[in-house]
């Protein structure tokens, strides 16, 4: 929450330099904060879903195994 | 004129030829990874010893995909800033599956707190590998991940790394000789701002392996692994770093038998430590590790069993 207060403060003092300016500013902060944003995103979806995907692709090779043997301790 | 050499001369005359046969400068084998440079001499002199209670059972589904499951109880070093070393005993679980395909490997292992350690290893074409390596956890900014690009040519091999704090890495190591091969790396940290370059040599024949590398981190690794015959290794390291004068040397050796292999070490640290593991039967493998650590008086003995 922090960071974010501070975020907005500096753009509203940069703002009154020159509108080319901060329009790259602002560019350049969407960039960042997208590319962050996928990588929450893609660090939750590998965290839940890299090994039921290793299941699925496993499961669906051949000799196809059944899902008894998948879930049986023996 | 050879007839009239006695035995030993004309066997000396043979060997000598061998070996100075025309090197083939156009034609040289492909060189063994960066990363696995030191890979004999680690292979005994730094064996997994580890302390507790470790049981692994991996289930075969078909050819392609396994699960595994894994027990370890022991304690774990917390790192303290005292000279002792604290330990907490600690039991976790371990569920992984793995799908190995001669163009795609997945690797992921969970653990009870939600730990998650994944591995892939993509063949993109003939002479280009991606891997990834990401170890995932619930707590903000201490997960981590690594991409590499491999790039194999037919005498050198480029691999380019990129890691998840701004981390970026290069290797590359070329086959100079049928025996030599030459390589360096280059890496730059984003986070603590510092980049460092490296040299690194590897000799080997048949019966030997030396390497040396050198890093502008100050790290210098030398080792020479001799295979005195099949079943036999014996191999010695010498490590140093120039700026915080740290030494070590150490000894090891690898006996690989029918039914066991032991691996040992001993230290210039005072530190000895021995790794056996028994095949008992078909699937079933009993370890015992051992590591006495004479100057800071620890001393750490494991056993565990590995199904499948």
């Amino acid at each position: 929450m922090e960071s974010t207060i501070s975020l907005k403060t500096k753009g509203k003092g940069k703002g009154s330099k020159g509108a080319s300016s901060s329009d790259d500013k602002s560019k350049f902060d969407f960039v960042k904060e997208w590319s962050n944003w996928s990588l929450k995103k893609a660090k939750v979806a590998t965290h839940y879903g890299f090994i039921p995907l290793i299941i699925i692709i496993g499961m669906n090779s051949d000799p196809k195994p059944n899902l008894f043997q998948l879930l049986s301790p023996v | 004129m050879a007839d009239l050499l006695p035995p030993l001369m004309a066997a000396q005359v043979d060997a000598k030829t061998k070996v100075d046969e025309k090197v083939d400068y156009s034609n040289l084998p492909s060189p063994v990874p960066y990363e696995e440079l030191h890979r004999e001499a680690f292979m005994s002199l730094k064996a997994d010893n580890f302390e507790g209670l470790r049981f692994d059972f991996t289930k075969a589904l078909n050819q392609k995909f396994s699960l595994s499951h894994s027990v370890m109880m022991g304690p774990t070093e917390v790192p303290s800033q005292s000279a002792e070393t604290i330990k907490i005993p600690t039991a976790h679980y371990e569920f992984g599956a793995n799908y190995f395909e001669p163009k795609l490997m997945l690797i992921g292992r969970v653990m009870t707190d939600g730990r998650l350690n994944a591995r892939l290893k993509a063949d993109l074409t003939d002479k280009l590998i991606v891997k990834a390596n990401a170890q995932i956890t619930n707590e903000p900014h201490l997960s981590h991940a690594m991409f590499n690009f491999d790039y194999m040519g037919s005498d050198y091999r480029a691999q380019l790394q990129l890691g998840n704090s701004a981390l970026i890495g290069a290797t590359y190591i070329q086959s100079v000789t049928n025996r030599l091969s030459l390589g360096g790396e280059v890496f730059w940290a984003g986070v603590p701002r510092k980049s460092g370059i490296g040299y690194a040599a590897r000799y080997e024949s048949d019966k030997m392996v030396a390497t040396a590398q050198v890093a502008s981190t100050g790290a210098v690794v030398m080792n020479y692994v001799q295979k005195i015959s099949e079943k036999v290794s014996l191999a010695t390291d010498f490590m140093f770093n120039y700026f915080s004068r740290d030494v070590t040397a150490s000894v090891g050796y690898d006996y690989i038998l029918r039914q066991a292999r032991v691996r040992g070490k001993i230290d210039s640290n005072g530190v000895a430590s021995a790794l056996l593991e028994e095949r008992l039967s078909m699937g079933l493998n009993f370890l015992l590790s051992a590591e006495l650590d004479h100057k800071k008086k620890d001393y750490k003995f494991g056993f565990g069993l590995t199904v499948g």
